[in-house]
């Protein structure tokens, strides 16, 4: 039964990870438009390159930190959280 | 090599740079609060290494990104960026399995540098604002 129990957390934390992860497709979709849309601005306007580029760069990193975000938690998920909460059960049933 | 360092946009130069800064600053940052802490050990220090290089490095090389996609057209502008983004995102989720998985790195010393750029980018109007 106990194994059991530490099956059903290990799948868990691997299932949150993943299903966590999904967070990281958004990112490149908000990067690829805002890239597409700088293009078209550039295109109108050649001698805004810079300020297009360092703008974009900028939102571009800040996009990015939800992804970072998402791979932080899978992390914690993967390697801090199935030990801590094995631990939990463990001193729950008295082991 | 110098020709190389030539053809990178000045924007993306001078961004990274500061990126860069602004991670090295940070990480000496980290560096003390652990040695307040008194958590602070060598696999601290590579961990933030690691981290730190990553970060300024992933920023880097979006930079380098940005550049080549402003000049395609818009389609594979957008799919260039969404390939990178993901190339980049298992790069780093690669160094931070690392950073858990190796015993000589500190895993939260190789995580939390991953933010840098991020609070950089924060503190940056208020720098913007003193020049």
């Amino acid at each position: 039964m106990l194994e059991l129990a530490i099956g059903i957390i290990l799948g868990c934390c691997a299932l949150g990870a993943g299903a966590a992860m999904i967070a990281g497709i958004g990112p490149g979709i908000g990067e690829g438009n805002a890239v597409a849309a700088a293009c078209e601005a550039i295109g109108r306007q050649p001698e805004s390159k810079g300020d297009v580029t360092s703008t974009m760069l900028m939102g571009c990193a800040v996009a990015e930190t939800t992804g970072l975000y998402a791979l932080v938690i899978a992390i914690l998920l993967i390697f801090v959280a199935p030990r801590m909460l094995v631990n939990i059960l463990m001193d729950a049933v008295g082991k | 090599m110098l020709k190389r360092f030539d053809a990178i946009d000045p924007t993306v130069r001078k961004e990274s740079l500061y990126i860069a800064s602004v991670t090295g600053i940070l990480s000496l940052l980290l560096q003390a609060g652990f040695l307040v802490a008194r958590h602070w050990d060598y696999t601290v220090l590579l961990g933030n290494l690691l981290g730190g290089v990553t970060a300024a490095g992933n920023f880097f090389l979006m930079g380098i990104t940005v550049q080549k996609a402003v000049a395609k057209e818009k389609k594979p502008a957008a799919d260039l960026m969404k390939f990178s983004q993901t190339v980049r995102l298992l790069l780093q989720l690669v160094v931070a399995v690392l950073g858990f998985a190796l015993p000589c790195f500190n895993g939260y010393a190789v995580i939390i540098p991953l933010f840098f750029p991020r609070i950089g980018i924060m503190i940056r109007p208020f720098i913007k604002g003193k020049e």
